[in-house]
């Protein structure tokens, strides 16, 4: 299942990138970082591997990221997230994939700050859940950096926290993204 | 009453040796990968090849070991906060796909006095991004 949807995936990106290459943004350089805030410890995560594809023609944009890419300060912390949380032998990536609903309000070849409405299907260890959430795109000349601040609920993502370690662990944790695409050749 | 402060000082100690146990535990170290023994060793085309042919299999047994490659550098990228050194296997979607290195800070002179020569790197391996293979905290072997 995990390959097909990876195939599927990749399809989109390579359907994306023959229709109109000309407006494809891309990055293999974007970061992610969580943020678990719990009585007993706040608990961060960076990943600065992810990869993102965009067309502004249609809005239309993935990304693709690699799960023991997320470095912690701790390496405890950073084991348990892979080996208990994540099962990042079992799902070694998080894909998402959507398109920004009010792309007519967005005009990626004038320099500006843009607020933009993204919806898509978000899928971590296999669970795909459709999400809708707010972002911006800072458009500078043929750079755009895209930017969103969001929440997810771990359990909607069948990730269970034991009732040992439920004060080191939030259920909801914070989700900031920063990709600075850059426009394909 | 002699009997009573000898159990509460064991039972002190047990619980400081406890406390400390956790302390450590807790505060345990990242791998220092560029001390750590590798898991495999294998030349960096077969360790592509591997990812792209059988990736199922590959991401088994590679993703989360240490692994060194033989093979050569062919540019290196630098972001705000990487310098990664890309050994390239082709091109698609993203431009130049391969094994992507994200070089320890120590090592990013010796790669790019590299680049274009045989090395031997050696990474903790991530995993597949669907086009490249993801290898970290990496460093320059020979």
């Amino acid at each position: 299942m995990k390959y097909l949807k990876t195939l599927l995936l990749l399809s989109v990106l390579v359907m994306m990138y023959h229709d109109v290459v000309a407006q494809n943004y891309m990055t293999r350089n974007g970061m992610i970082r969580f943020y678990s805030e719990a009585p007993l410890e706040n608990i961060e995560a960076v990943n600065r591997q992810v990869s993102s594809v965009i067309n502004t023609e249609t809005g239309e944009f993935v990304f693709r990221v690699v799960m023991r890419s997320f470095n912690f300060e701790k390496a405890l912390m950073q084991e348990h997230f892979n080996e208990n949380y994540i099962e990042s032998h079992k799902y070694p990536n998080a894909s998402f994939q959507g398109r920004i609903t009010n792309i007519d309000e967005i005009n990626f070849s004038v320099p500006g700050e843009y607020v933009a409405q993204v919806e898509g299907e978000l899928t971590i260890r296999d669970v795909t859940r459709s999400i809708s959430k707010t972002g911006t795109f800072i458009v500078n000349g043929e750079e755009i950096l895209g930017k969103s601040t969001f929440d997810i609920a771990v359990a909607d993502y069948n990730i269970r926290i034991p009732t040992a370690v439920v004060n080191n662990i939030a259920e909801v944790v914070e989700v900031t993204v920063e990709v600075p695409l850059k426009k394909m050749n | 009453m002699k009997l009573l402060k000898i159990a509460s000082l064991i039972s002190l100690a047990g619980l400081l040796a406890l406390a400390a146990v956790y302390f450590f535990v807790y505060n345990k170290p990242h791998t220092n990968f560029e001390q750590a023994k590798p898991d495999f060793k294998l030349t960096a085309s077969e360790f592509y090849s591997a990812f792209t042919d059988t990736q199922e299999q590959a991401e088994l047994k590679y993703n989360g070991n240490v692994v060194e490659l033989s093979g050569k550098i062919d540019f290196i990228e630098s972001t705000n906060s990487l310098n990664i050194a890309v050994l390239a296997f082709g091109d698609g979607l993203f431009g130049p796909e391969g094994i992507r290195c994200t070089l320890l800070d120590n090592h990013v002179e010796k790669a790019e006095m590299l680049i274009g020569s045989d090395v031997q790197i050696k990474g903790f391996c991530s995993g597949f991004s669907g086009s490249d293979v993801i290898l970290e905290h990496c460093s320059i072997v020979n």
